[in-house]
């Protein structure tokens, strides 16, 4: 600055910025912070939010059905991944499909595999009927229009290998046809394959020490839609009073209430983060706001000098406004950027802590929140010197300078 | 006449009761003229400057420069007035001390911008000051009267019309008082008008015309060291 005589307008909100480095550091690091919490919960809260989505219209079903106990693990299942291996008589999908008000009924077959080549851990193998189902078929069919000959296998979109390679579970080889787009839910974790197929599998798993299998037929849940004009809680009701509720061996699942049990811890997540940013925000708002009132009386001697040299009150408050953009710009320039630099490579990692059906927002909403926060990081500064603006806009302000004042 | 005051009042409350800072003061000033203005600490004449400069509204009077009135004007028009017409130098230090003398000097010019680089101009003004070797320094290494120096040639920068000082005089010793009255009066001969306060009666000796306030008045109208009025 020294060896540049001609100074410009902005030259007087640097070097004020400048004079004060402390003040100015931390003024920035506490935008940093509030826009870091800001942009990295909206982030998590938006990633959580596209992972439950995804479930709910992955669960084309209205009802589970599952052995009596299972409830629980067929949500870990479905929610996370978590494999297991449960079985019930195939005689129940012919006696819910007679019951009253049921349209369709589809039976799906979990089997844990010990270890499979592809993969470190233990993972769900899931059969289903290709002819009957309505929940796992079309979403296949996106990704394989084809039938499954046995043998051959759809993986989910966290699985490792690529289309054409082999996975062997208990010494078969299994032929991946498709690996399917990830969807936030535990069916990024699975194999799916035909009834056949998952039936030896089973067989293996049992021989191999696992689940022993009831009978031939056996299945594991049966997905239920049910016919218009019944309620889910009517048919549920029916099934129950029909088979004798407790006593039948089966347990009927509404699938909403596995969404919202998602949908619950979710709303505790969301409140949570909200109310964080929101109280940042505030806070950094406030700071700002008595650090820029200060610094408006401790200028006022410079104020006036400008004053009489022809600066507008308009000016002075440009000149307010422009250190605070200055703040809030490359605070929150910073924390958003630092949110990002974290979240984005570390997102395979809270998918897993979130225990939660997680998906990594779309590019389009990745920049829409980034936006956002943006945005609000932003107007931290300029509102936070709007109290001080109104002071410099007063009418004779920064008139009379009198000796003694400073 | 550049500069023409009529029946300026501006009153402040204190406690209770209000008390007029400036009562009733007119007052016109033509061009080349050096006019002192004195009185008692806290009779009234930074309010009367300021009043003078556009930054102070009277509650009642009025004031022109070069025929146009101030009521007439807005904070933008006033303020270009300031920026390019009129020379303010505030009492008391005046220099922003994160700039150099000579940023300081061409501060005007950051508020505004016109075509043109100013540094050459403030370059030769300070030279003028006998400031030419002390552009570089900061307000703080510089000393009272170099400072007050600065100040002038950055009032200086945009040929102003009217030059207004107040008490630039005020914390420096005769000798050095002496050589700025000097400055002011070459500027008056180039044909600025000029108008400072002091109350520095030796000061006040080198205007061409002296007013007196009390309390807020004018109360005494005399001859300075040329003409009487
Ligand atoms: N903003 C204000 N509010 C209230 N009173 C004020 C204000 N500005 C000035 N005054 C009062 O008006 C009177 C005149 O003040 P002013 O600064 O004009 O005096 P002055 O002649 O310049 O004094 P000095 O020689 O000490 O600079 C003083 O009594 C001062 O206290
Ligand atoms: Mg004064």
């Amino acid at each position: 600055m020294d060896d540049r005589p001609y100074l410009t307008f902005s030259d007087l909100a640097f070097c004020n910025l400048k004079r004060r480095p402390v003040r100015t550091a931390g003024l920035i690091i506490l935008v940093a912070i509030m826009s870091f919490v800001l942009f990295g919960g909206s982030l998590i809260t938006y990633g959580l939010f596209n992972g439950t989505d995804a479930l709910a219209s992955r669960l084309g079903a209205d009802l589970l059905i599952v052995p009596k106990g299972y409830d629980q693990t067929v949500e870990g299942i479905l929610l996370r991944g978590e494999p297991s291996a449960f079985y019930m008589d195939g005689a129940w999908t012919e006696k819910i499909a007679a019951v009253e008000g049921v349209r369709a009924v589809s039976p799906q077959l979990f089997v844990a595999s010990l270890n499979a080549s592809c993969c470190a851990m233990p993972i769900q193998l899931i059969g289903f009927e290709q002819k009957t189902d309505f929940v796992i078929e079309p979403w296949i069919r996106t990704a394989y229009p084809g039938d499954l000959a046995d043998g051959d296998i759809v993986v989910g979109g966290a699985v490792s290998g690529r289309v054409g390679e082999a996975i062997k579970f208990f010494d078969r080889d299994y032929r991946i046809a498709a690996k399917m787009e990830k969807t936030g839910t535990g069916f990024d974790a699975s194999i799916f394959m035909n009834m056949a197929s998952a039936r030896a599998a089973a067989a293996d798993y049992s021989a191999a020490g696992g689940t022993p299998l009831p009978a031939a037929g056996a299945v594991s849940s049966l997905a239920v839609t049910i016919d218009e004009g019944f309620t889910i809680s009517g048919v549920t009701g029916g099934i129950n009073s029909e088979f004798g509720y407790g006593s039948s061996g089966i347990v009927v699942v509404a699938a909403k209430t596995i969404v919202h049990s998602v949908a619950g811890g979710l709303r505790a997540i969301v409140t949570f983060s909200a109310a964080l940013a929101a109280l940042l925000w505030f806070v950094a708002l406030l700071v700002l706001a008595v650090v820029f009132s200060v610094v408006i009386n401790e200028r006022k001697r410079e104020f006036g000098v400008l004053r009489s040299l022809g600066a507008t009150r308009r000016k002075l408050q440009a000149l307010v406004f422009l250190e605070a953009g200055v703040v809030s710009l490359t605070g929150g320039g910073a924390g958003v950027f630092l949110a990002a630099l974290i979240i984005i490579p570390f997102r395979a990692y809270i998918q897993d802590a979130a225990a939660m059906p997680y998906m990594q927002p779309s590019p389009g909403g990745f920049v829409a929140v980034t936006i956002a926060c943006l945005l609000l990081s932003f107007a931290v500064g300029p509102l936070a010197s709007l109290f001080s603006a109104v002071k410099i806009g007063r009418a004779d302000a920064y008139a009379v300078i009198r000796e003694g004042e400073a | 006449m550049i500069l023409t005051a009529q029946a300026l009042r501006k009153q402040y409350p204190r406690g209770e009761q209000v008390f007029y800072a400036v009562d009733g003061v007119s007052l016109t000033l033509a061009a080349g003229e050096f006019v002192c203005l004195t009185g008692r600490s806290g009779c009234g004449k930074t309010t009367l400057l300021n009043i003078l400069a556009g930054l102070l509204t009277p509650d009642a009077g009025s004031v022109s420069f070069a025929g146009q009135e101030y009521a007439d004007l807005d904070d933008k028009a006033l303020s270009r007035l300031r920026n390019t017409r009129l020379g303010y130098i505030t009492q008391g230090q005046s220099l922003l001390a994160n700039f150099t003398a000579l940023q300081n000097v061409v501060l005007p010019y950051a508020l505004r911008r016109r075509p043109g680089n100013p540094a050459n101009r403030a370059l030769a003004l300070l030279e003028q000051m006998g400031l030419g070797s002390a552009a570089a320094q900061y307000p703080a290494s510089l000393s009272g009267g170099e400072a007050r120096r600065v100040a002038i040639a950055r009032a200086l920068l945009p040929e102003p019309e009217l030059l207004i000082a107040d008490e630039p005089t005020g914390d420096l010793d005769g000798e050095t008082a002496a050589e700025i009255m000097r400055i002011f009066a070459a500027i008056a001969e180039q044909g600025t008008a000029v108008l400072m306060a002091t109350h520095d009666t030796a000061a006040a000796r080198y205007g061409s015309r002296i007013l007196t306030m009390r309390a807020g008045r004018l109360v005494k109208v005399g001859g300075g060291r040329g003409a009487g009025t």
